[in-house]
């Protein structure tokens, strides 16, 4: 319940009480509660309506339900992506593609539907998977490490850095403004300034010398004929940067996590690696990490629920893969559940464009982790430490094995 | 038995491909290159899979008398 009278003031006219239910996804008190962020969610399952309104962040809709969040991906035209962050942008950027709706979508998309189609990061497979072996036989004798640092921050950066043409020794800093920029806090603005800042480098360097990288192809890249102007260009850049240096990292993190606490898991993926892939789909669809969000264009009646231009909308793809109407029995992690069609990667036209280069690299660490790491479990004497913005992360996840 | 598959609606999940890259073609963006076709024989189990394997359901199976 909304404590706090100010908060209760803040609700629009045309939100029902009923519809109100106290949730700031940045920092609410639930996920300390619960200590893990997806119990969090699948509390509110329980105890919210399955689409809420919370006045915290400025005040935004909250969708809970699969059925309900899957439509309102899949309809633009009412839940539209432009200006759709929570809190709203301190700066207006505009983030091609993930920040456009169609039509003009479908142009700034489709160069990165081919840099990261599943032939392409088949491609470079190999290199993930030599990159994956060496981090982890760096630690593998000291029978304990944070996975976050040793695994699952290094792995995904370099290689996505690598991608992009980014400088790879500054992977410490990137990773402290990728957080910034997810943050509610005022460091974010000042970090999209240094990202920006950082991107405008490359790009001036790239145009005077090419490199076989995605910074120089987007600068060669033209759009109706024409090349993107030098702001687009920028926030194409910002964009790829938040998406690739901070998602994988979390997906290894909850993989690993759930794999340490389930050491019949582990044994049963050792003695049978064909069931990686397997297991990899149903990590993805028992954690999610992400939570876009969108902002609606139309006032309408929608699903019985009112809703009015302006109006931005989380949408908690962690539990809506918690929902017992699309998943029976969401919280028992099941390798031969009947149905793994999740959206973790989101549905509709914004579907992450990483996901192939995601999946790719999720079954590599499983396999490589599990091949070289003898029976591993969360240190019993350390404390995991997690935070909560867009996209649920694992800032320390300490693990012990016997060596 | 026949596959038919709304195109327009695919956003490139490439699901249905990792359950079978012979009848699932995809084109060099990801996104599956036709509107359907003729289920070979033998093959009906894995087609049924990878329809259902589409997150956005835009595969259908159309089972023919």
């Amino acid at each position: 319940m909304v404590s706090s009278v100010e908060l209760v003031r803040s609700v629009p006219p045309h939100v029902p009480t009923s519809r109100v239910y106290d949730f700031d996804f940045h920092n609410d008190p639930l996920y300390a509660e619960k200590g893990d962020m997806h119990d969090a969610f699948a509390h509110l399952l329980s105890n919210a309506p399955s689409m809420f309104w919370t006045p915290r962040n400025g005040g935004h809709w909250v969708i809970l339900e699969h059925d309900l969040v899957a439509q309102a991906m899949r309809t633009p035209e009412i839940f539209s992506s432009v200006r759709q962050a929570i809190p709203a942008m301190p700066v207006d950027i505009v983030m091609p593609p993930i920040m456009l709706d169609p039509p003009e979508h479908a142009k700034f998309r489709a160069p990165l539907n081919k840099a990261f189609s599943p032939k392409s990061m088949q491609e470079i497979s190999a290199s993930v998977r030599e990159l994956a072996a060496e981090l982890i036989d760096n630690i593998a004798a000291d029978g304990h490490c944070d996975f976050v640092g040793a695994i699952s921050e290094p792995l995904p950066v370099l290689i996505f850095m690598k991608l992009m043409g980014m400088p790879v020794d500054r992977l410490a800093d990137f990773r402290e403004w990728v957080h910034q920029t997810l943050s509610n806090t005022p460091e974010r603005e000042i970090a999209y300034g240094k990202v920006a800042q950082l991107m405008a480098e490359l790009i001036d360097a790239r145009i005077k010398e090419p490199q076989n990288d995605l910074i120089s192809r987007l600068i060669e890249l033209e759009i109706d004929g024409e090349k993107l102007s030098r702001e687009l260009l920028l926030g194409y850049c910002q964009l790829l940067f938040i998406a690739g240096l901070d998602t994988v990292v979390n997906g290894m993190s909850f993989a690993i996590r759930h794999l340490a606490r389930n050491p019949a898991l582990q044994e049963q993926l050792r003695a049978d690696p064909s069931r990686i892939p397997d297991a990899v789909e149903e990590m993805l669809r028992r954690y999610p990490i992400a939570m876009p969000s969108r902002r609606v264009v139309q006032d309408i009646e929608w699903n019985g629920i009112e809703l009015r231009t302006g109006d931005l909308v989380l949408m908690a793809l962690p539990a809506a893969h918690l929902d017992s109407k699309a998943f029976p029995d969401p919280q028992r992690f099941d390798l031969d559940r009947d149905n793994v069609t999740h959206i973790t990667f989101g549905t509709g036209v914004h579907r992450c464009a990483g996901s192939h280069l995601a999946r790719i690299e999720l079954q590599i660490l499983n396999e490589e982790w599990l091949k070289r790491i003898p029976s591993f479990r969360m240190d019993p004497d350390k404390k995991e430490r997690f935070h909560a913005a867009n996209v649920l992360s694992i800032d320390y996840l300490p693990l012990v094995w016997t060596i | 038995m026949k596959i038919v598959i709304d195109r327009t609606r695919c956003v490139g999940h490439a699901r249905c491909a990792a359950i079978d890259p012979e009848l699932y073609i995809l084109d060099d963006d990801g996104y599956i290159a036709s509107d359907g076709f003729d289920v070979p024989e033998g093959k009906e189990a894995s087609a049924k899979r990878g329809a259902r394997a589409c997150p956005e359901r835009v595969i259908s199976v159309v089972e023919e008398d």
